[in-house]
């Protein structure tokens, strides 16, 4: 979800990257590991619709209803913290396809889970698969790209993720609206996940490791042999170099550890970044994300309706991330950052407004779903995409690995408290204090961002480093 | 002979370093410079005049500052003295983060010279 994990590399010159046969091939990887972002988008999007026969059929309470919901996001932060781990040791290829085999599992064991607590646990078994495939198709995808099109092959899995939460909402609605009254109709919507799950096992059986993987285990003549299949003749030869380099930079980035949060402009980074996942989260986006039907229904729109309103939601979230991947290379990002908080501030605060002044029934229902959908696509146009950009490139070199697995795992965890809690404020404290504390919290990530963040576009990391370190380096 | 010396980004490492250097002059042999920090050093960091070794730190095996210098002494048994720079440290962080520097001192094949940062030169 960065969208670019290697800036500011060396430059090689390079033959052409081919035509043809190569390129076509490299459609066909990037289109079966993509399958692991429709799968992390799905996975998270389908409780969204899926909750509330769901919620009928096992008599959940709204803090169990969060644990249902919640539960997915712890398994995908210890996902992402070892799947990272496994797919360096044992390589990316096998990685995604022991993460296709977990989503399978996972998947059958939420369709066919007999209670709550089964069904709980097998939502953390299916987010290992989610943080695991957040961790590795990026890496894999960015790894057996060609360089100059390094930065579109991971965005497009970032398109996919979103794109699955939408599929995930448009399918719930259509099977909803259409065998609504066969019983236990959640199961038939978790259910659809298991095909893109089994398209990524047996597609992956197809695909090649990664070469820069290989090379990093030494094995060069199979990394050329696969660097053959995507690359035109004379560019494989002469990649070999540049990956080799790459490889051995991939090696410094995990220098790296616990003790070098000693230095002290070093820990400001790591807070900083911390403090970008947290807030990320707590800008609520997730919680329209996995409880938008809900919370319509809630401001009265019949189930129906909102199942069907809640496709507005995924809508939004597509259309602000394509706005957000252009901004990126236009603003600056801490204009881009407060802007979007600010933004962010003041939708949450005219939902929350809205519960107050028009009385509940469709009117305001449809009034909170406007409110809704612009603070999607404020966020997604600029919070969203730009969290994993910044965090991407704010740390030096030599942490990078260590630093940015602790602010993804902050990440993950706020993701998880945001959904077990959203439930029980709002049925405890109604709509407005929920969004008004939202809005607060933006409120806070603001002043927090306008104190600290500093600005990394067009610098180039080096020189961010010096700035940074003369001014923060001093004890 | 030679004389070992582990370069922390912080004003103890700046003023190991500066007595190393002033300590390898002195005896007249080389230095080994084993680089704790997160950077590359650059050739105007390192003294013309001395016949330096330099040790970067590199991967996930060097992730630990300490078994980096420990390797480095064991490889390197020409070095009879590891300079170190020293600080006192709150009771808070002393909790919070282990001392690199008290771990190398008691761990140190070879005899530590540790040196404190003079007080004019914390306020520059």
């Amino acid at each position: 979800m960065s969208s670019s994990p290697y800036p500011h590399r060396q430059r090689f010159d390079l033959p052409h990257a081919g035509s043809g046969r190569p390129v076509h091939r490299l459609g066909v990887i990037a289109t079966v590991a993509t399958f692991g972002g429709l799968l992390f988008g799905y996975d998270t999007g389908v409780v969204n619709g899926a909750l509330e026969p769901l919620s009928q059929d096992f008599g959940l309470t709204a803090l169990s209803e969060g644990m249902v919901v919640a539960s997915l996001m712890i398994g995908a932060a210890f996902g992402a913290v070892f799947g990272g781990r496994v797919a360096d040791a044992s390589g990316r290829r096998r990685t995604i396809l022991l993460l296709a085999g977990i989503f399978i599992i996972g998947t059958l064991g939420c369709v066919l889970a007999p209670g709550a607590e089964f069904l709980i646990g097998s939502r953390f078994v299916l987010g290992l698969a989610v943080g695991g495939a957040s961790a590795t198709v990026p890496v894999y995808l960015g790894e057996i790209a060609p360089s100059e099109k390094r930065g579109s092959f991971v965005t497009r899995n970032e398109l996919m993720i979103v794109a699955g939460q939408l599929a995930a909402f448009i399918i719930n609605a259509v099977i909803f609206n259409v065998w609504g009254h066969v019983d236990s109709i959640w199961r038939w919507m978790l259910l659809v996940a298991l095909l893109p799950a089994i398209a990524l096992l047996v597609g992956m059986i197809f695909q090649p490791e990664s070469p820069r993987w290989l090379i990093s285990k030494g094995r060069t003549e199979e990394a050329l042999a696969v660097l053959k299949k995507v690359r035109s003749p004379e560019r494989a030869e002469a990649e070999v170099a540049e990956v080799t380099h790459l490889a051995s930079e991939d090696a410094k980035q995990s220098t790296g550890g616990l003790t070098d949060l000693g230095t002290r402009w070093v820990l400001r980074l790591v807070i900083i970044g911390a403090g970008l996942g947290f807030f990320q989260q707590l800008t609520g986006i997730n919680s329209v994300m996995y409880y938008g039907t809900q919370l319509l229904t809630n401001a009265g729109l019949d189930s129906g309706v909102a199942i069907i309103g809640n496709i507005a939601n995924g809508v939004f979230s597509l259309a602000g991330i394509s706005l957000g991947m252009f901004l990126l290379n236009k603003l600056p990002r801490r204009v881009m950052f407060l802007t979007g908080y600010g933004l962010i501030a003041v939708f949450h605060t005219l939902i929350a407004l809205t519960a107050v002044v028009v009385p509940p029934g469709p009117g305001q229902a449809w009034t909170v779903l406007v409110f809704l959908v612009l603070f999607v696509f404020s966020m997604q146009g600029t919070v969203g995409p730009l969290t994993w950009l910044m965090l991407s490139e704010i740390f030096p070199m030599k942490i990078r690995s260590f630093a940015m697995g602790i602010c993804v795992f902050v990440l993950w965890i706020m993701n998880a408290v945001v959904a077990q809690f959203f439930p029980p404020l709002i049925e405890a404290m109604g709509m407005t204090a929920t969004f008004g504390m939202f809005a607060g919290f933006a409120v806070i990530a603001f002043i927090f961002l306008y104190t600290l963040l500093p600005e990394t576009k067009d610098k180039d990391l080096a020189e961010f480093e010096r700035e940074f370190k003369a001014k923060y380096g001093r004890k | 002979m030679s004389v070992a010396v582990a370069v922390t980004d912080s004003p103890e490492g700046r003023t190991a370093l500066e007595s190393a250097v002033a300590e390898a002059r002195a005896l007249k042999t080389g230095l080994l410079l084993v680089n704790l920090t997160l950077h590359d050093f650059a050739d105007e960091e390192i003294p013309r005049d001395l016949e330096v070794t330099l040790i970067n730190r590199s991967g996930r095996r060097d992730r630990d500052p300490v078994t980096a210098v420990l390797d480095e002494l064991a490889d390197h048994a020409e070095v009879d003295r590891l300079v170190l720079g020293v600080r006192s440290r709150s009771r808070v962080g002393k909790v919070l983060l282990g001392s690199v520097t008290q771990r190398l001192i008691l761990r140190s094949p070879v005899p530590v010279l540790t040196v404190r940062v003079p007080e004019s030169a914390k306020r520059g």
